[in-house]
């Protein structure tokens, strides 16, 4: 066999063989590993030799400096999220020599039994002797003082400042800014956190998560030579850590604040509402206030939360952890009418003028569908049925729809996918078609369910966030927003890196003038006589807005008791969504008051009064124009109130 | 599959020797450098270590018994099969830390294995097309074609480490072409222009910023020029005979985070010192000259060629990596064979060794 190379071995491959070449090579391997060789011995032996030589008992030591994390501010530059040093003591077991009078030493100082200290450090062996354990994480200036000052007398204890993570106004915005912890040992398992050493501080939850990369900034180091009592004799090299990036939040603080506590009770015997609030600018989708209660005080994470802590807040029967605002889903109730009034006049299955008589109920085969009101609307055309927000109306607007057009109208504004917003938790909610349900139940829809579905219950799922981003779409003519939660990021220095832009995801399948239309009958659910918004009125802006109250257990359950009597987990939910000014909406806030045993008109829109209110005292409208505009409107609603008198007349 | 007596007879028990003690030592190695921190936290990674292992043994049985001038025949298919990866890599994997380079959560990266079947369809192309001294720079065409698709692939990946290290590898069989002096300082002009269009386009700025770091670490002590500090003061801890298994002060405060898989050199130079250094870099030579024994004792030209391309594979990233560490070169991500944490690179190590095992074990079938 010739393979051109000289087949064979080594020696008998001569020049021109395959021997000469291999040769080569080996010659070229052979160098390289003898020039590690070489360098290898005078890092070891030379250098080494000289870093020792400065006395037998010297060594190195290297000190983390952990990189500060980045700050999160409102959209006013109000920190919500800071970091403050942290004043740490530690031991290193390695440099305890003769633990004993240390720990009785130290003891004094920090106020703690000796033996109590000695029980902390251990005994331990292997590498874990050089391991700083961490006696004290956030010890007071004075305290720690004295143990700086005492340092001489203390072989084996380190004293330190490290970044501390902290939430200014603890449990504010706390879902929306989330949590740092320890970095799992899952985590550190995959690629993405293999720049990430044990025990290293990560986002775990909401932006904090979200924004890792950006946050985390550079870790640094410092090397010291230290001698055998542990005192530090020489600097030998430090890098200083970089901290990590600063953001600036379409939050603002004030609304936020507002929203938050408007949901607070008002007797002090009762407990506090919970649900969730979002507000956002519907120009370009700027999220300026994002509630979700109960929650939690944020600042428990910061330093490793405690179990008893983390155990209390896993079994809390409300669930402080959950973001209601994204991933909380409940019915729509009738904010949904707001959809389906839109679809209804889009498909020409109705028109604005159409009356349809109330009698309080709706018949269907042998079901029959209640109105709110038992004695029934009488005749409303659709202005009137939003703003009374007539049931039947709407039931028979339903049932001409037909289930799959309502939900493609849904999807339309946005419901039943994801908004987009950055939060890791959002659910998507759900929008009930023929096809979902034969799909998942296996079933046939039925008739009666497009009427359930036409008032926003059945199966209908939304979360408040994605009722927002529908509002605003009406708010801004029509177009649906991705939801944003940040202005834009900047480096530690503030040097702006980049611009967060608005985000348009796609428009509703509804011409202007319809939205025009609907919108007129939400100014007539706040602004018109009776209207069930009445409270969600700011002086001198007006608002549009609709109401919805949502049962969370069929009626039968609770028919026979007295609204006191019904326990708190069977009450209905409360919702109301509102955008202002009507004509030129700057503002979207949609409230969701769970189990608040009363209408969305009564619990949630004052609540929405509230945020509104604040946001126009910071922000006020042109007052001339403001209030003739009220009048245009008021006239309006009374004028069309008085067409329908004479018509019926 | 048919395992001749002989060949189990003439099993090269050496080069199996020098390899086995060389994976010892290094799970030795790897179980300190993970050993620190939380309480059975990183732990995961010498379990996780332990099972590739145990399945790369498995791989390597296989490999064994199948004899390896089957791997002639199937060299192109399995090359279109690896680029076929890299191409799925590059649309479905997603994006970690800058680079496409991972498939199945970061499980699996092809680029490991595109490097063996491009060495399988060199040495194919050596053993079918000998060099003529009259057909001058043409010889060239074939290896470039050969090697250009997954280089580009990777650096389209954006992994730099590697598509450097591919290249590299195809280098190894650039001794087997013949041309002039001439022709070679075309080759090195044209590498020059290559590693400029490299360092332009291909370069992320923090990559620029380590090399210059290592042209010049007293330009920015500060910045990345502290890794390769860091480590240097790891090794230097380490002196004569080191501070000991699990006893290294500098590598417990795990100031690498890259410690347990590009940094792992650092660990043993710290923990078992010159000598315990020198000692890995005797069998790491020794395994790389048994395996160009190997080559230059096989009657069959395909595999002696394929014997060599093996040995470019284990050479070449030991070498980066260990200059790398050493800071005789800047920091690349390259893993060390063998030593460093990594399940795909662990697989492409174990199946050039039983190659070369492969190849050694028939040499008496001819």
């Amino acid at each position: 066999m010739n393979t051109g190379y000289g087949d064979g071995r080594l020696s008998g491959g001569g020049v021109q063989g395959m021997g000469g070449r291999i040769f080569v090579i080996a010659a070229a391997i052979i160098l390289a590993f003898f020039t590690f060789a070489l360098r290898l011995f005078q890092l070891q032996i030379v250098e080494g030799a000289e870093l020792r030589s400065r006395s037998e008992q010297n060594f190195v030591r290297t000190i983390r400096l952990d990189a500060p994390r980045g700050e999160i501010v409102d959209r006013e530059g109000r920190v919500l999220a800071a970091t403050r040093p942290a004043y740490r003591v530690q031991i290193i077991p390695n440099e305890l020599h003769g633990g004993d009078r240390t720990f009785l030493a130290l003891g004094q100082i920090l106020g703690e039994a000796p033996s109590e200290i000695a029980r902390r450090v251990g005994q331990p062996s292997g590498r874990k002797r050089f391991q700083p354990i961490v006696l004290r994480g956030d010890l007071g200036y004075e305290r720690f003082a004295q143990v700086e000052s005492h340092r001489y007398a203390l072989p084996g204890v380190v004293t330190n400042i490290a970044p501390r993570r902290h939430y200014v106004e603890n449990q504010l915005a706390a879902h929306l800014l989330g949590t740092i912890g320890e970095v799992g040992t899952r985590q550190l398992a995959t690629p993405q956190f293999d720049d990430y050493s044990a025990g290293e501080i990560v986002g775990q939850f909401g932006l904090e998560s979200r924004l890792e990369t950006h946050l985390r900034g550079r870790a640094g180091g410092r090397n010291l030579v230290v001698d055998v009592a542990g005192r530090e004799i020489e600097l030998l090299d430090e890098l200083k850590p970089v901290p990590g990036g600063r953001v600036v939040l379409t939050l603002d603080l004030d609304l936020q604040r507002v929203a938050e506590e408007a949901f607070r009770s008002v007797d002090p015997e009762l407990p506090d509402m919970m649900g969730a609030l979002v507000a956002i600018d519907p120009s370009n989708g700027e999220v300026l206030a994002l509630v979700s209660l109960p929650a939690y005080n944020p600042n428990s994470f910061a330093g490793g939360i405690d179990s008893r802590t983390w155990d209390q807040l896993l079994s809390d029967p409300w669930k402080p952890l959950r973001n209601r605002a994204v991933s909380g889903e409940y019915s729509p109730g009738s904010t949904y009418k707001t959809v389906i009034a839109a679809a209804g006049l889009s498909e020409n299955v109705i028109n604005q003028e159409e009356e349809i008589f109330c009698p309080g109920y709706y018949r269907l085969g042998r079901r029959t569908y209640r109105c709110w009101k038992r004695g029934g609307h009488g005749d409303v055309n659709m202005e009137n049925a939003l703003k009374s927000s007539c049931d039947v109306y709407f039931y028979n607007l339903g049932v001409r729809l037909g289930i799959d057009r309502i939900a493609h109208y849904a999807r339309g504004f946005g419901f039943g996918r994801n908004t987009g917003i950055d939060l890791a938790a959002e659910k998507a909610g759900l929008v009930p078609t023929k096809n979902w349900k034969w799909k998942s139940k296996g079933e046939a829809w039925i008739k009666g369910e497009t009427v359930s579905a036409a008032i926003g219950q059945g199966f209908n799922l939304v979360t408040p966030v994605q009722l927002a981003v529908a509002y605003a779409a009406i708010a801004n003519g029509g177009r649906v927003l991705r939801p944003q939660l940040i202005k834009r990021f900047e480096t530690w220095d503030r040097e702006v890196l980049k611009i967060v832009t608005p985000e348009e995801r796609s428009r509703v399948p509804v011409s202007r003038e319809i939205i025009e239309v609907v919108r007129d009958g939400l100014i007539a659910v706040v602004h018109g006589e009776h209207g069930t918004g009445r409270r969600a009125r700011v002086p001198g802006v007006v608002v549009a807005g609709k109401s919805g109250t949502t049962q969370v257990v069929s009626l039968d359950l609770v028919k026979d008791m007295e609204p006191e009597e019904i326990p708190v987990r069977y009450r209905d939910h409360a919702l109301f969504a509102a955008f202002a000014p009507a004509l030129e909406p700057e503002i979207v806030v949609v409230a969701l008051v769970e189990h608040a045993g009363a209408g969305g008109g009564k619990v949630a829109a004052p609540i929405v009064q509230k945020v509104l209110a604040r946001y126009f005292e910071k922000h006020p409208p042109e007052p001339d124009p403001g209030e003739t505009q009220v009048v245009v409107v008021q006239d309006r609603v009374a004028g069309q109130l008085g067409r329908r008198a004479g018509g019926v007349q | 599959m048919n395992v001749d007596r002989r060949s189990l007879q003439y099993f090269d028990w050496v080069f199996f020797s020098i390899a086995l003690i060389l994976i010892v030592f290094a799970f030795v190695n790897l179980t300190s450098a993970t050993n620190s921190g939380v309480e059975g936290g990183m732990s995961d990674v010498v379990r996780r270590q332990g099972i590739v292992v145990g399945f790369c043994s498995v791989v390597m049985a296989v490999i064994l018994m199948i004899d390896y001038r089957h791997f002639e025949r199937f060299a192109l298919l399995l090359y279109a099969a690896s680029l076929l990866l890299l191409v799925a890599t590059l649309v479905i994997a997603p994006e970690i830390r800058g680079a496409r380079a991972w498939l199945f959560e970061g499980r699996f990266q092809p680029s490991e294995f595109a490097k063996i079947t491009m060495v399988l369809v060199m040495a194919r192309h050596f053993h079918r097309n000998p060099p003529e001294a009259s057909s001058g720079m043409r010889q060239l065409i074939g290896p470039i074609l050969i090697a250009a698709p997954p280089v580009a692939l990777i650096v389209a990946q954006k992994d730099m480490g590697v598509a450097l290290l591919t290249l590299l590898v195809a280098m190894t069989f650039l001794p087997f072409v013949r041309i002039s002096g001439r022709a070679w300082a075309g080759i090195a002009a044209a590498a020059v222009g290559a590693l400029t269009a490299l360092w332009s386009y291909g370069l992320k700025g923090y990559q620029q910023q380590r090399i210059l770091d290592f042209l010049d670490p007293e330009r920015d002590p500060l910045s990345s020029g502290y890794q390769a500090m860091q480590s240097r003061i790891a090794i230097g801890a380490g002196g004569l005979f080191g501070q000991g298994w699990m006893e290294g002060t500098q590598t417990q405060l795990r100031f690498l985070p890259t410690q347990h898989t590009d940094f792992i050199f650092s660990v043993l130079a710290e923990e078992w010192g010159f000598v315990g250094s020198i000692l890995v870099l005797a069998l790491f030579l020794a395994m790389l000259l048994w395996g160009l024994w190997i080559a230059s004792s096989s009657k069959d030209g395909f595999g002696a060629l394929l014997s060599v391309g093996l040995v470019g594979t284990l050479f070449w990233p030991a070498v980066i990596n260990i200059a790398m560490v050493l800071g005789l070169a800047p920091v690349i991500g390259v893993p060390l064979p063998l030593f460093s944490y990594g399940g795909s690179a662990m697989l492409s190590a174990f199946i050039s060794l039983a190659l070369l095992l492969n190849i050694s074990m028939r040499r008496y079938l001819f």
